[in-house]
């Protein structure tokens, strides 16, 4: 029995220890900026964030320059995440439901590239889209993203696709359905939890990008959020404080949507990863 | 022969109006937006990259190359710089991988015994999985600050302080740094992953083993980690992949430094397109990163075909 509890204790105790790592550097964050300069240069630093220094998040959106920021992310992640799904639903479907020509070598072609840096595919990109003059364009950035993040939401609806039973659609196609109507009809309203999920997957990869948003825009007010606050670093001129209620508002609503959708993103994520 | 006809026509009819397939071009007419895209801004620009490694390019004048045969990669392997990279990148990659399958492991043990507010707190730990790239950069390297960094004023106040404090910019810890701040980004995933592959295992199995006297450690030896084997061995590879391509965290926290310590092969391939302005070599570089990622994939499916075949 005591032995028992002692067991007990030390796994409370391991647990506790483990959600503090996880949490401590995001509290961290948001202690920073919300600490009065006397509490962030004092001796013994403040370990509680101070509310009353709440007005550094005003601060932080007041010259408009990273609320542009910010809109700049959600533009390019919004149209990230519809075309990505536009395009993976239907290359999903045939790679589920049809057996074609060069499929297997599809399947490879998918997996591969997702291998490939992003900082490699920087320099023809770049020469691509120099020449389809699609530099320091958020469309640009948004086609860019798309191709890194299409293959995975791809493999992920076709394994969504894969577990419906295809006497569904048999119903559909003896009500003289064509094959894209069966797929909007029958298919899509099925795997809407997949979708939510390779939804919630494009949109943060491209609010989460960088290397493409620093190297393909040149006008400040096109510049993303991820570009705008890699500049803070090693950058003296802005107050810390402002710094980090800058990444934090970029940082909530990412884990905030990883949350809700947690359960979806990793088992596709890893789904997506296994097959073929 | 009027039936044979009479049978015959209708059955080609109806094969026409309801194959499951619509004509054999429906699959085409669906993959086709997609593969397109794929093929435009995958495909071409890598063969591009290919073929730029064989060249001698500046990033001031991309366009007129000259063809130089297999120059960039003699110059890249002959290179002492490229050979710590190739070790700074093996060193990165192993660490990561070691330490973010074992310490997922380690939380998904933690977590797969019932307790209340498990649910919470496997929801707390996927925080760092989520959060973006550049907000953990930025916060790793104000909380390494060399003056008001909470984990120096912690080291200090422990008496483990290093000289001078800035971390990220000695030679000797700034690559554990990196990676520890890789390690916790990545913990969470694997735990996640590891803790549903745990819950999978059948209970009666481990409970028969605790019947025929089996000590915890044999138990996990003969029952758990024979399921979850496959998982970790998946993980194993998505996160060697992962870490072979990691770019922003790195370059935002050192950009490679201090001395090279933290250059793996996509810094280097970055640096050298962007900052000695070589196209070819950086094309080479990464030509190199891809052939090691090949290989890791290819020698993984082949050891789990043979395991596969070992205990079918």
């Amino acid at each position: 029995m005591r032995r028992l509890r002692i067991g007990l204790t030390l796994r409370i105790v391991a647990v506790l220890v483990v959600l503090g790592v996880a949490a401590f550097p995001l509290y961290w964050m948001l202690v920073t900026a919300l600490s009065s300069n006397a509490d962030l240069f004092a001796e013994r630093p403040r370990l509680l964030p101070d509310f009353s220094q709440l007005g550094v998040f005003v601060e932080g959106l007041g010259d408009g320059k990273v609320a542009g920021w910010l809109l700049n992310s959600l533009l390019i992640a919004a149209g990230t995440t519809v075309l990505s799904i536009g395009l993976g639903i239907p290359l999903g479907y045939a790679l589920s439901r049809f057996s074609f020509r060069g499929k297997a070598l599809l399947t490879l072609v998918l997996l591969f590239t997702q291998m490939l840096p992003e900082a490699l595919m920087v320099v023809p990109l770049f020469s691509l889209f120099r020449r389809f003059n699609l530099l320091d364009s958020l469309g640009g950035l948004i086609l860019a993203n798309v191709a890194f993040v299409l293959p995975i939401v791809a493999l992920i609806l076709k394994g969504a696709i894969d577990g419906i039973p295809r006497e569904l659609e048999e119903a559909a196609r003896v009500d003289g359905a064509r094959p894209l109507a069966v797929l909007t009809r029958v298919n899509v309203p099925l795997i809407a939890p997949s979708i939510a999920a390779t939804a919630v997957i494009s949109f943060f990869h491209a609010w989460n990008e960088y290397v493409f948003a620093v190297t393909f825009i040149f006008t400040p007010e096109k510049q993303p959020a991820s570009v705008g606050i890699a500049n803070f670093i090693g950058e003296l001129g802005t107050p810390i404080q402002t710094v980090m209620a800058v990444a934090f508002m970029f940082t909530l609503p990412a884990v905030a949507f990883y949350l809700f959708a947690q359960k979806y993103v990793v088992a596709g994520m890893t789904a997506g990863a296994v097959k073929g | 022969m009027t039936l044979l006809e009479q049978t015959k026509v209708p059955r080609s009819a109806t094969r026409r109006r309801r194959s499951p397939l619509g004509s054999r071009w429906t699959p085409y007419l669906f993959l086709a937006p997609a593969a397109l895209f794929v093929l435009v801004f995958q495909a071409i620009p890598l063969a591009q990259e290919i073929f730029l490694s064989f060249t001698r390019t500046t990033l001031l004048n991309p366009t007129r190359g000259r063809w130089v045969g297999l120059d960039n990669f003699v110059r890249i392997f002959g290179d002492e710089d490229f050979h710590r990279t190739l070790v700074t990148t093996f060193v990165y990659v192993i660490v990561c991988v070691v330490g973010a399958v074992g310490s997922g492991l380690a939380v998904a043990l933690l977590l797969n015994r019932g307790f209340r507010g498990r649910g919470i707190a496997r929801a707390l730990i996927t925080v760092p999985w989520a959060a973006p790239g550049i907000a953990v950069a930025l916060i790793a390297t104000w909380m390494l600050n060399a003056q008001y960094g909470i984990v120096n004023r912690f080291l200090n106040a422990v008496g483990l302080g290093v000289p001078g404090g800035a971390i990220l910019d000695s030679p000797k810890y700034a690559l554990p740094a990196v990676l520890a701040t890789t390690i916790w980004q990545l913990f969470p995933f694997t735990s996640v992953v590891l803790l549903s592959a745990l819950q999978s295992v059948p209970h009666d199995l481990t409970e028969a083993a605790t019947m025929d006297g089996a000590g915890r450690w044999a138990t996990f030896r003969v029952v758990t980690w024979q399921v979850i084997k496959p998982v970790v061995g998946l993980l194993a590879l998505l996160m060697t992949i992962w870490s072979l391509r990691r770019f922003e965290l790195i370059w935002l926290m050192t950009k490679g430094g201090p001395v090279g310590r933290t250059e793996t092969l996509v810094i280097d391939l970055y640096a050298q397109a962007f900052e000695s302005k070589e196209l070819g070599s950086a094309a080479a570089i990464g030509m190199v990163g891809v052939v090691i990622s090949l290989i890791v994939i290819t020698g993984s499916r082949l050891v789990a075909r043979a395991v596969a075949k070992e205990n079918p």
